[in-house]
């Protein structure tokens, strides 16, 4: 799409967009729906709907307790870790940031395995252990790079590898000394596990993250603008250390909710950013909102993926991602690497 | 007087013959105090094939598995245990020996220090490196591999043999395999209801059919629904569960802490399933079917108490 | 002439030790500065003062003659802008879109630009000549054409004040003298203001109409360019021998920086 190049983006170019990542968005929903161990079709759910068929309990139950809260849950995820990385690789001026890249990710990890260690339950015990780690982890980084009421970015991104490298033994100490079967949940959890997804976990998440986006999607000009340098943004009126508390604290706050939930999912805050820049161009008011329904689908798709490739047994769906993700972000470094060490 | 010449040959040969027996008793004597081999060595073939030499009855033995401490207690050979497993706590008494490590991370440094006579380690789980390191520091190992239930009581009367009681071991196994018998006798002819085995709530997770878990489903007189899975322990899809709607759910479980209580609830969203319908949701203790020892006969038991409640099983 | 920036007695340190001391400066409307001195002597820290980014401990600052701590941000940007040594864009914004984000300071809460907006980053990219660039990005720019490019981007914040933070620092002699030429031009055509931060001392005084000459934090002269680079100032100021003479052409001072072989013969001069 070259239009931006001599019009800039326009609230027609967005909505125009918006509508066709959506009906994509929608269309990867219906068929995922439909595809599973158990084979319905949406022929078959219309037929249930409008009452002209007997509604199928076993086929209803599937699809709307077991299908749909899991594919809306992914597809919540998508949209939250795909933001968080559009977000992240504009104030961090970085393109290999995603939102785990402060220790968001491996700080719920730590909350969820001690959640699973002791035995607490998996739609609300676990997640909120997670969610707590997750918080603890933001406030540290955080709290360790403020300087003079400012974030320093070089010391974000410091210091949170280095907690990420510290909570990472952390879980390796609980890796090696467990031995039962909730090793295997742990395991599982690492890689992100979409199973049982509950809708009271959809309905605690999405508040949150829809404040949380539009809040950061009014500050999307801003972020045009801290792409060039934070100085000169600063120069023409950006609040750079205002957003940047903001943003860091709301998109970290939303991926540790998300990912208490869906356990830890790499590459799509990766992956989704850069694919989104390459068609539609870097500016943020049609990012945003691109990554954010591209992510989406794009989680859905892996994880259904992840549901039938070895029907009926089931793969982590963080393992879809990095399989799609890794040789993608190869071939981008290889086509484009020269733009991201141009000075 | 003089002996005539036949009187001193018989004379001379009955001499000789003495002689030859004190030099065939001192030739023996020698021939027993610098032989490698006293009268007690023998050679024993463990389960994977491999070649035991035990010089004297084992008094010091190490166990390397849970599962192998609980069949040395039950042969009444808990005294000669001086090493065991972190998590050998069944019998209480096995809690109270020396730890060389848990089962999949052996101490070799410490096994060697206890100065045991005889290791037993389980092809399942133990590495192989460590028995290669104990062996090379001149350790007898003897590994065990039971697979199924019928190879577990086998075990348990070679080990028996190996520790020198077979007499006993033979009664104690005997009285299992008729326990095992009566149960397979109970559930004949009554029908297979699909059993799911759940060793792990999430990811879901049940026992293909090659584990002894399986095998102690068919005895009980069950189908188990994850039988014919590619994987060991598959991670089961819920639609699949639903779809093919299993008449009893078993919940294998450590009984953490109300876990059991939760994860029956889990079950209870799905009522199109028979189990849930007739209230077939069970739990069973891991480790009555997890640990290929004596106690697994106590799992078969439960087991097909809970497959087959409509069976008049005595109570013991 | 009206003084668009007023600066007096301003004092400015980052930690314990003051980089600006005693600071006494005016900008009139019109005029164009060069502000010339060695390494490290705070021209950028003085920039970015008279920019309002930094905050001064003692002095007063006045942006058309009202304090400029009483300005918000976003009223500074719309009255100085400011053309950096160089800008590093992260992702491939075309040069359009660049040019574009000048725009900032003026949208309001409705974040998409109307066609006004449009309007005047064409006109600003014609006046910098770099409007057959508007499609590429930024990326496969060079020096000048980039420099040019910023330079549009401060014209379309419409701002009266430019502040030019070593602009010709990278480019060849041809691009220095284009930009010199460009902000003359616009200066001219428009009335602005500028300060011209440069090493390019010679180039900077044929197109200035008063020098700030800074040494170690504090003016060492302002005043015309003939005033300011004399001999005595630069050689005692960048501590290094050089020869005063004039551009015939121009009519102004020229530098001409003496190696150690020419130090001796200057004697003889």
């Amino acid at each position: 799409m070259t239009g931006n190049k001599d019009q800039g983006v326009t609230p027609l170019k967005v909505i125009t967009i918006g509508f066709i990542l959506s009906g994509i968005l929608i269309g990867i929903i219906l068929v995922s729906l439909s595809l599973g161990p158990a084979r319905i079709s949406l022929i078959d759910v219309l037929t249930w709907a409008t009452g002209y068929r007997s509604v199928d309990q076993t086929a209803w139950m599937i699809l709307f307790k077991i299908r749909l809260p899991r594919i809306l849950l992914a597809g919540l995820v998508g949209f939250t870790l795909s933001i968080g990385g559009v977000v992240f690789q504009a104030l961090l001026r970085n393109p290999l940031a995603d939102p785990f890249i402060l220790g968001v990710s491996s700080g719920a990890a730590v909350g969820a395995i001690i959640g699973i260690v002791f035995g607490l339950g998996f739609s609300l015990g676990v997640p909120l252990l997670s969610f707590m780690g997750a918080l603890f982890t933001i406030l540290l980084v955080m709290g360790i790079s403020s300087r003079h009421g400012g974030l320093e970015s070089s010391t974000l991104l410091l210091t949170g590898v280095i907690v990420n490298a510290f909570f990472t033994a952390v879980i390796m100490f609980f890796i090696a000394t467990t031995s039962d079967s909730r090793l295997h949940s742990m395991l599982f959890w690492l890689y992100g596990d979409l199973s049982q997804t509950r809708y009271v976990q959809l309905s605690i998440s999405l508040p949150l993250i829809l404040i949380v986006s539009c809040i950061i999607y009014v500050f999307s000009r801003h972020l045009n603008l801290i792409v060039g340098g934070e100085e000169s943004a600063i120069q023409m009126g950006v609040e750079v250390e205002l957003l940047k508390w903001v943003s860091f604290l709301g998109i970290s706050l939303i991926t540790g909710i998300v990912i208490s939930f869906s356990g830890i999912i790499g590459f799509v805050g990766l992956i989704v950013p850069h694919l989104m820049r390459m068609v539609l161009g870097p500016d943020h008011r049609l990012l945003i909102p691109a990554s954010a329904l591209g992510g989406a689908s794009f989680l859905i798709a892996a994880d259904t993926v992840a549901r039938i490739i070895l029907s009926p047994s089931e793969l982590p769906v963080g393992v879809i991602t990095a399989f799609l993700g890794a040789p993608f972000f190869i071939y981008l470094l290889k086509a484009r690497g020269s733009q991201w060490t141009q000075s | 007087m003089t002996l005539g010449p036949q009187t001193k040959m018989i004379i001379t040969q009955v001499r000789w013959y003495f002689h030859i027996k004190a030099y065939l008793k001192i030739f023996l004597i020698i021939l027993l105090f610098s032989s490698p081999l006293s009268s007690h060595a023998i050679v024993f073939h463990d389960s994977l094939g491999r070649n035991v030499t035990l010089r004297s009855l084992p008094m010091r033995i190490i166990s390397l598995a849970p599962s192998i401490t609980e069949m040395i207690y039950f042969l009444g050979l808990g005294d000669r245990l001086v090493g065991v497993t972190r998590f050998s706590y069944f019998p209480k008494e096995a809690q109270k020996k020396p730890k060389v490590g848990a089962y999949t991370d052996i101490n070799v440094e410490k096994v060697i220090t206890l100065n045991p006579d005889l290791v037993i380690a389980t092809a399942d789980g133990n590495k192989r490196g460590d028995v290669e390191m104990l062996e090379e520091a001149g350790i007898p190992v003897y590994v065990v591999n039971p697979r199924r239930i019928d190879q577990v009581l086998d075990t348990i009367e070679r080990l028996g043999e190996l520790c020198g009681v077979t007499g006993r071991a033979k009664g104690l196994v005997s009285y299992l395999r008729e326990r095992v018998v009566r149960v397979v006798k109970a559930v004949r002819n009554r029908g297979r209801p699909l059993v799911l085995l759940v060793i792990n709530m999430k990811p879901l997770m049940s026992v293909n059919r090659n584990t002894i878990h399986h095998d102690i489903i068919q005895l009980a007189g069950g189908r188990n629904m994850a039988g014919d899975q590619p994987f060991t322990h598959p991670k089961l899809n819920l639609e699949e569960v639903i779809r093919k709607g299993p008449d009893v759910i078993i919940i294998s479980s450590m009984e953490r802490g109300g876990e059991f209580e939760k994860a029956r609830k889990e079950w209870f969203r799905w009522p199109t399933l028979p189990a849930v319908r007739k209230g077939n949701v069970y739990l069973i203790h891991s480790d009555l079917i997890d640990r290929p020892a004596s106690r697994i006969v106590n799992g078969l038991e439960e087991m097909a108490r809970l497959i087959h409640p409509e069976v008049e099983w005595d109570d013991r | 002439m009206d003084s668009e920036l007023i600066l007096k007695g301003v004092y400015f340190s980052y930690d314990s030790q003051w980089c600006l001391e005693g600071i006494d400066f005016e900008l009139k409307k019109g005029e164009t500065v060069g502000m010339i001195g060695p390494n490290g002597s705070g021209k950028s820290t003085l920039l970015k003062i008279m920019d309002g980014i930094l905050k001064i401990q003692k002095g007063e600052i006045l942006l058309r003659n009202k304090p400029i701590s009483s300005y918000r941000r976003g009223d500074i940007a719309r009255q100085i802008a400011m053309v950096p040594q160089e800008a590093t864009f992260r992702f491939p914004f075309s040069v359009f879109e660049v040019v574009l984000m000048g725009r900032f300071p003026h949208l309001g809460l409705f974040p998409f630009e109307g066609k006004e907006d449009l309007e005047i980053a064409h006109q600003s990219m014609r006046l910098t000549g770099t409007l057959d660039l508007a499609r590429r990005s930024i990326h496969e720019l060079s020096g000048g054409e980039k420099q040019r490019v910023l330079i549009a981007r401060a014209l379309t914040q419409r701002a009266q004040i430019i502040l030019l933070d070593e602009p010709t620092s990278f480019l060849d002699i041809r691009h220095k003298v284009e930009i010199f030429e460009l902000i003359s031009s616009l200066t001219q055509a428009q009335g602005l203001s500028v300060i011209i931060v440069s090493h390019d001392i010679s180039l900077a005084a044929q197109y200035c109409h008063r020098m700030l000459l800074l040494n170690r934090g504090s003016v060492y002269k302002t005043g015309e360019p003939d005033e300011v680079i004399t001999a005595d100032n630069i050689s005692t100021v960048y501590q290094c021998p050089v020869l005063v003479d004039k551009n015939p052409i121009s009519n102004t001072p020229r530098i001409t920086v003496l190696s150690k072989k020419g130090e001796g013969k200057k004697e003889m001069v």
